[in-house]
Order: structure tokens, then sequence, then C-alpha cells
């Protein structure tokens, strides 16, 4: 499993494809910071990281789709499949290999984000909490991400479609909020309830809010593990009705 | 030893094995038959457990494969139709790769890695990406792979497809040396391949068995009748007539148009003297023989035979024993069972 999460993470680093991305979420991750300072000359906005991390929450909606695309659509284009298949490996531990090696990239480029908390360190002041916070909520989010991408490149040959698939999953995921609070649910406050419960982007904010809470902790595990263990049945199902 | 039991594969509605059984026995060669399209890489796929069967089981070794993946998985080395490399690595790397989710111990893995790439001469290209390696090398590539670990079973789907002539010799040799050690199942539609490997072959044809057993015996099953071909110069019916006349021809079997006046005859004989006899007739009658070459029947006619009908379902026996006798009532039987089947 290990050589198989090697590998994976190779075929990151040892192509353009891990730098470009990472290259990417820095430029908009720094535009969203300028931008933030640019505000402060106003005096009425104070900067913070939450706001920081609130724009960003949007990128993700095309990068991580851009992580996640080829991890199963390519293995089953080139035929590489196969072999991963017949090897004493099983799905469990195929798909968890590519969900921690795509993780660890996703890891690496927000470790190459604390530059900007660092050099605020340096120069003026950060909220502690709401900062760690923040980043913790980041990753959680990445994973959940991640494992909707997995599982969309499980669904298809073509590593665009997996890509155009898992943005629209994650787009649904996101906005599932304006969902709720569009017109449609005013007379059902229940509906719009139980909607609100899958909703993520509160949950996001409460967390860069420097609000950490064991529920929305929960939340952003358990709904990785879903789409994990989506995956592992997708693939396998493709097993079953290949041909 | 794998044994396989009645093996049945659906895509879909559509039937690509149906109800396969045969066995494998330990340290031998044996060919896997069958036009294109006829389940040969279904039937691969679900022996090394890539794709679930409908029905049936397959057993490595004792172990089933549905039941047990993993440990059947490590005594199987497989080469797909094609070859599973990753474009995007080196040919070592790849191969380390290989055999690290093989399963094989790190401190045995670039020993392992060497002699599979000693073995398959591909140490040359071993620092280079496979993206830039022609069809021949990759296959070969892939080959390595399937040896990593000294699997006991190796699984290959036309090895040597996109190799060049000597290459194809050097593959052969390989495969015949890996007998000592390994139980092979060799598929391809390259008869010749076979013919020169595997003592023992199934032949299959729309997902069915239409032969289990050694060349020989198949080969000896087309009767000892010898098949004469002639090419001759002189009016068709005149020399057909001629040529029946004598003792001891079974008939004519094909009569081909060459050239203006010139055509070239099947004729079935008892025995090679009657040749003689023949030729002689030939002459007195002022007919001019261009050609004389003699046939025995081999693989290729068992081939074509049992692969060209229509699926039926029938015993093996019933099949020898239609190839024995020369069925004038062939094509009818066609029709009937393709009526059958709509």
């Amino acid at each position: 499993m290990f050589s198989l999460y090697k590998k994976e993470l190779r075929s990151y680093y040892c192509s353009p494809f891990a730098y470009v991305i990472a290259a990417l979420f820095l430029l908009v991750f720094s535009l969203s910071f300028i931008n933030g300072i640019s505000n402060l000359s106003g005096n009425q906005f104070k900067f913070s990281f939450p706001n920081v991390f609130y724009n960003n929450f949007f990128y993700f909606i095309f990068l991580i789709p851009a992580l996640t695309m080829r991890t199963f659509a390519d293995e089953r284009k080139g035929g590489t499949e196969v072999l991963l298949m017949t090897s004493p490996l099983n799905v469990f531990q195929i798909v968890i290999a590519k969900f921690l090696a795509v993780s660890t990239v996703f890891l690496m480029m927000l470790v190459l984000t604390l530059f900007y908390p660092l050099i605020t360190v340096l120069t003026g002041e950060v909220v502690w909490s709401s900062l760690i916070c923040g980043y913790l909520g980041f990753f959680l989010w990445g994973l959940v991400c991640i494992a909707v991408g997995i599982l969309m490149s499980s669904f298809t040959e073509s590593p665009i479609i997996a890509a155009i698939l898992g943005e629209g999953a994650m787009i649904i995921l996101i906005f599932i909020d304006n969902f709720k609070d569009s017109g449609l649910f005013t007379n059902l406050p229940k509906v719009a309830q139980i909607i609100g419960s899958f909703s993520t982007q509160e949950r996001f904010v409460s967390f860069s809010q420097g609000l950490f809470s064991i529920a929305d902790l929960i939340f952003f595990i358990t709904a990785t593990i879903l789409f994990v263990g989506f995956t592992i049945i997708s693939v396998e199902k493709r097993r079953w009705s290949r041909g | 030893m794998i044994q396989i039991k009645n093996l049945t594969k659906f895509y879909g509605r559509n039937a690509a094995v149906k109800n396969l059984s045969f066995t494998v026995n330990d340290n031998e060669i044996l060919g896997f038959l069958g036009p294109n399209g006829a389940g040969k890489s279904t039937t691969m796929n679900i022996i090394t457990g890539f794709l679930p069967s409908t029905s049936g089981t397959v057993t490595i070794n004792g172990l089933d494969i549905a039941e047990n993946p993993s440990e059947a998985k490590k005594m199987i080395g497989y080469l797909p139709e094609i070859p599973p490399v990753y474009l995007d690595m080196k040919v070592k790397e790849y191969l380390k790769f290989a055999a690290g989710i093989k399963g094989i111990k790190r401190s045995e893995r670039s020993q392992q890695v060497e002699s599979a790439m000693e073995k398959l001469k591909i140490k040359d290209v071993e620092k280079r990406l496979i993206r830039n390696l022609s069809k021949g090398y990759r296959q070969r590539v892939g080959f390595a792979q399937a040896l990593l670990g000294d699997p006991k079973y190796l699984i290959l789907d036309e090895p040597t497809v996109g190799l060049d002539p000597n290459q194809v010799i050097e593959v052969r040799n390989l495969i015949k040396s890996l007998k000592k050690d390994h139980t092979i199942i060799l598929s391809s539609h390259i008869l010749a391949e076979i013919q020169a490997v595997c003592e023992r072959v199934v032949i299959i044809s729309h997902g069915e068995i239409r032969a289990v057993d050694s060349i020989k015996n198949l080969e000896d099953s087309m009767g000892n009748s010898i098949v004469l071909v002639m090419k001759i110069e002189g009016d068709k019916d005149a020399v057909a007539e001629c040529i029946k006349k004598v003792s001891g021809v079974l008939g004519i079997n094909d009569i081909i148009f060459e050239e203006t006046g010139i055509h070239t005859y099947k004729i079935e004989i008892e025995k090679e003297d009657i040749r003689k006899t023949i030729m002689a007739e030939l002459i007195k009658k002022d007919f001019v023989i261009d050609e004389v070459k003699s046939e025995k029947p081999n693989l290729e006619e068992v081939f074509v035979k049992l692969t060209a009908q229509a699926p039926k379902k029938k015993g093996l026996k019933d099949l020898l024993n239609e190839m024995d006798s020369n069925n004038p009532y062939y094509n009818d039987d066609l029709d009937s069972s393709e009526k059958e089947d709509e």
C-alpha cells in the first residue's frame, strides 16, 4: 500500500502537475490576502484571516477537482487498473492510498500558505485561535473535496469529465445553504432545517471564526469517510459491470 | 494447478463466456486459442481476479480467487493484452513499484527487478521513460512485471504482439525456459506460436470450449488423409475427371482459379504413393503440372474447423466425429443452428 502511495505522490511531484496547482492556489490566496490588506486603508475594514479563508473556500471548486481528476480515470484509460486490481492489494487499500496521496499534496499546498501568517506575525498581530481553527477547517473541507473528487474520478474514464463532475458536486455542497434560504422553503421550515443540516458553508465559517465545535468536526470527518466509502463501492462496482 | 469450473460471464445480456471448464496442470504450458472476440481475454481476466465471474469458480492451487483473492493473486503473474505500464514512469522505477504492490519484501525487490530486466533484455532502457519506448519494449516491460516475485502461475495474454520477429523468438524461448518453475497459460491467435511452445491447447469460440487436448491428438483427429495441392494447366472439368478416376483419391476438396487455363486443385488422397499415379495419369492426358505439394492436416485446420461453426451445444466427442467425417451437410447444419439462436 505504501508503494502505491509513494507512486501516486511521485506522479504529482515528478510532473509539473502539483506545482502548477500549488502555484495557482498561492496566486488566488495572495490575491485575497492583498485584497484584505488594501481594504485596510479605508479604515472601515479589519483585516482578518477568516476572510481570506472564506474567499478561498470557493476557489476549491476548481482547484481540488484538478488535483483529483486523474486518480482513477487515468488508471482506467491507460489500462493500468488491471495491474492494481490483480495485485494482492484490495480495493480498500487502493482507494485509501490514493486518497492519502492527494491529501498529502493538498497538505503541502496548505503548508506553503503559512508564509502569509508568518509575514503578519512579523509585522503585526494574529489571533491564534482563529488562525489555527481556520487552518483546521480549511484542511477538513479540503479532505471532503478530495473525497468527492476521487469519487467522481472513479465514475469515468476521462479526467476532464471527472473534473467537471467534481466541480458540479462541490458547487452543490457549497451552495446548499443558498438553496435552503431560497423562497421555496419559507413555508416548510422542517425541510429547510433538514437541508440545512448538510450545509458546509456555515460550518466552515464557524471554524474560520475560531469556533471549534465537535459537531462540525464530526460532520466533515463523516462526510469524508462517506465519500471514500462510496469510492470503494464505485470501484468495486465497476469491476462487476464492466465490459 | 488451476481449476476452472463452469465459468460463465455475462456482460449485460451477452454471454462472453459460457460454462467453461478445464484444468491447468503444474509445469505445463497451456495454449489458449480462439478467434478475436472468443472470450480469451475475458477468461484470463477472470482467472487473475480482475473481473468477477457471473457464475462458476476458479481455484488457484486450491484457493478460490473470489473467496481468497489476496492470497491467490500472490501466486499469479499477469500480462494483460495491453501492457499495464505507467507512461510517465521510468522502466526501473515502474518495476520497483510493481514489486512493491505485489508485496515483495523490500530487501528482495532490487534483486527481483534486476533479474526480471535481464530475462527480458530491457536492462539498456532501465532509465528511460516508458512513454518514449516502442510497443515491443513496453510489451517486454509488462512481461517483466509479470515475472516479479517468481509467481507460480503466469498468465500471458498475447505476449508477442507488437514484437519484431527476432524478439518473438526470444520471448518464445524465454517462455519455454520458464516452464521449469512455472505453469503458464498463453493465449494467442497465432497458431505457429502455440504450436511452438504449448503441449496442450484449449480452443474456444463464441465463449464455448471447442476442444481441450494435446496438439498431436487434435491433428490426428483430423484423419490420416493427405491433401495434395497441384497446380495444373488444362481444362478444369477434364482434369478433375481424370483425377477422380484414379483409385485411392478420396475427392477434390477445392479448385482455385489461378490464370486462364490454370487451376490449383486440392486433392484428398489415402496414401502418399497415389501421387505418382495421379501425375502419370495427368501426363498421359497431356496436362502440364506446374506445382505439386502435399499437406498434412495441421493445427491450423483444426482451428478453422472448430471455430468456424456457429455456437452449438455439443460435446467434444460430437465435434471430433464431425471433423472425422467430412460432413457434407455442414452448411445446412450451420443455418439451422443459427435459426435456433434467433
